[in-house]
């Protein structure tokens, strides 16, 4: 199985602080590689470095082939991401939202209508196509979300935390649409700090913590090596059970 | 309240704006309306068609007290044309006409001059018009006395007739007009472009935007355009009311005028990217945009002539983009003005947009890829 995303001593620091440090990891094609880590451990870091809104300080990254620095554009071409945050506009509509992506990354005007058609049709909000995203519930904004991810066809999906804050009819459905996007070929990147949806997604698990890569493998063979039963359990056993009250170092306020 | 008042001190860009701006607002109404003393040094044009001694003489006369009274500063032409294209240029507010045929009409005891008023600023033109009045009242004891020394009451009569620039009457509001235009312009292209980046970074959605393969340049460019296409439709709301309502009236070429405001877009555009790097959310921005737009609105010349400014602030106008929009906008506007009388002001704004726009983009690329 050959190699979708290569990290090699990939490292990005704010001043002082290492938010990642030296990480390589190698994600498989057509698999889906959970990221898991207490907060402020990097993995956010890490993928922003991923789909080049932020420039490595040291090391190397590649996407399908493409290097995160000198490739911006076939990286952004080939890599589909759903941040924590929602990246639609609550006064377009679904449909708009979609379409202004669509355009944005390229995809041909009639590719792209059928597209949309498609991926409405996945996520069922064809009815409601043409309301405006600021009158749909969280799960169904978050259901937009994901498709609009999608909407150039990428291979590989970056899923940051997607089930964060969803009911758990909406929680079953993405976890479900993720499964079937591995099944559809893609490659997914997963963060999350949900042990159960990890160890329930991910074929591959890497766990950080203050930047680095404390220990990577397939979920079972990690249980094994730790003597662990489950993956909570190795987390806690990895990244400790202390609580995580440290300063990051650098306090970056909104508004300066 | 203590929390908010908290937050306010710890997020710098709202703590700076907070103080600045009623600094600046104070400084500039207090410096713009001077306790004594009106406008003066008031560029004015005479035009010395007579030259025979009489009218040589008089004119002179009225150079000197002009000068002397420190109402006006003075220079001189034979040629009318030359004097009104000075106004057109915006380099002078008045021309006083001393026609031919001055002895004559002195020895019949009339004396009829004319004055040709700018128009562009009715405030401006009272100082002119009162001026001009007070000189030659002031002239009159001398007059007589060069007629043997009559009464002053029994002297040759000096007749003002004032006219404007623009034949027929204007309304006040048609001289407020280009600045109101110029103005909607800025809230257009200024804050609008700052605010609409900011609530994307607010919002997050900045982030999808630059995920896309599409440029960081097109991203600007693309939020430039959408805020000229806003800029110039409230421009052209402004226009219509002024047009219909107020009944102004266009004098210059609307080719000329749309290429004004489309250079004062851009400008404004360039200075709300620059804004947009230094607030990250939508209320910094807002007074951030708020610090720079009132003192622009006030020193620009959009409600008052710059001449009526101290000079240190009329030095702070001639930086501000919104100054070159106004006057060349006016210029065209009323005065009928063509390219080479504006081509100063569009030059100006073509270099400082590139400036602008130069530091912006860089700033901004930083911004948001650290």
């Amino acid at each position: 199985m050959s190699t979708s995303i290569e990290t090699n001593g990939l490292t990005k620091s704010f001043g002082e602080l290492f938010a990642v440090n030296k990480v390589s990891i190698s994600v498989k094609r057509g698999t889906i590689f959970g990221l898991l880590g207490p907060n402020g451990a990097g993995k956010s870091t890490l993928l922003r470095m991923l789909c080049t809104l932020l420039k490595p300080n040291a090391g190397t990254a590649s996407v399908e082939g493409h290097d995160i620095e000198t490739e911006t554009n076939e990286v952004r071409q080939v890599l589909g991401v759903v941040q924590e945050k929602l990246l639609l506009y609550p006064v377009l509509t679904a449909r708009e939202n979609l379409e202004l992506f669509g355009n944005l990354y390229g995809v041909e005007k009639s590719v792209l209508r059928e597209r949309i058609d498609t991926l409405l049709e996945e996520i069922k909000l064809t009815s409601v196509r043409d309301k405006l995203v600021a009158t749909y519930s969280t799960g169904m904004r978050q259901r937009v979300n994901i498709v609009r991810a999608l909407i150039h066809d990428p291979r590989v999906i970056l899923l940051d935390e997607p089930t964060n804050g969803l009911d758990p009819q909406s929680v079953r459905w993405v976890r479900d649409y993720v499964k079937g996007l591995k099944d559809r070929g893609y490659t997914v990147v997963l963060t999350t700090h949900d042990m159960k949806e990890a160890d329930e997604l991910a074929e591959d698990l890497a766990i950080m913590d203050r930047g680095e890569v404390l220990a990577v493998g397939k979920s079972a063979d990690l249980k094994k090596r730790f003597g662990v039963s489950d993956i909570e359990q190795l987390f806690l056993e990895l990244t400790g059970r202390e609580l995580r009250d440290s300063l990051s170092g650098k306090v970056k306020m909104r508004g300066w | 309240m203590r929390k908010d008042l908290t937050e306010f001190y710890r997020i710098k860009a709202r703590l700076v704006a907070m103080i600045m701006f009623p600094v600046i607002l104070m400084l500039l109404f207090g410096y713009m309306f001077p306790s004594g003393g009106g406008v003066d040094h008031i560029p004015i044009v005479i035009v010395q068609q007579d030259q025979t001694p009489a009218g040589i003489s008089l004119s002179n006369s009225f150079i000197y007290a002009a000068q002397s009274s420190k109402a006006f500063d003075v220079s001189t032409t034979t040629s009318l044309d030359w004097a009104v294209n000075e106004i057109t240029l915006g380099r002078a507010y008045g021309v006083v006409i001393f026609h031919q045929g001055i002895a004559q009409q002195l020895s019949s005891g009339s004396v009829q001059l004319e004055v040709i008023l700018d128009q562009v600023n009715p405030t401006l033109d009272q100082s002119v018009k009162g001026g001009v009045m007070q000189i030659f009242s002031s002239l009159q004891p001398q007059l007589s006395a060069s007629f043997g020394g009559i009464p002053a009451n029994r002297g040759p009569t000096i007749n003002l007739q004032f006219e404007g620039i623009v034949p027929g009457q204007q309304s006040s509001f048609e001289f407020l007009a280009p600045g109101m235009i110029a103005m909607s312009l800025i809230i257009g292209g200024l804050s609008g472009l700052a605010m609409t980046f900011s609530r994307e970074k607010e919002l997050g959605t900045l982030d999808g935007l630059l995920m896309t393969p599409i440029s960081r340049i097109s991203i600007i460019f693309g939020k430039s355009f959408a805020q000229v296409v806003r800029g110039l439709i409230s421009s052209v709301l402004v226009f219509a009311i002024s047009i219909t309502l107020f009944g102004v009236h266009v004098y210059g070429s609307p080719v000329l005028m749309v290429l004004v405001l489309l250079l004062g877009v851009m400008a404004f555009t360039g200075l709300g990217i620059l804004a947009t790097t230094f607030a990250n959310d939508q209320e910094s921005a807002q007074l951030i945009m708020m610090m720079i737009q009132f003192p622009m609105i006030f020193l620009s010349g959009s409600l008052y002539p710059i001449i009526q400014l101290p000079w240190f602030l009329q030095a702070v106008a001639y930086f501000l983009p919104l100054t070159y929009v106004v006057s060349a906008f006016r210029s065209v506007m009323i005065l009928n003005a063509p390219f080479s009388a504006i081509s100063f002001q569009v030059y100006i704004l073509v270099v400082i947009t590139i400036v602008v726009y130069a530091i912006a983009i860089p700033l901004f690329r930083r911004s948001v890829m650290r």
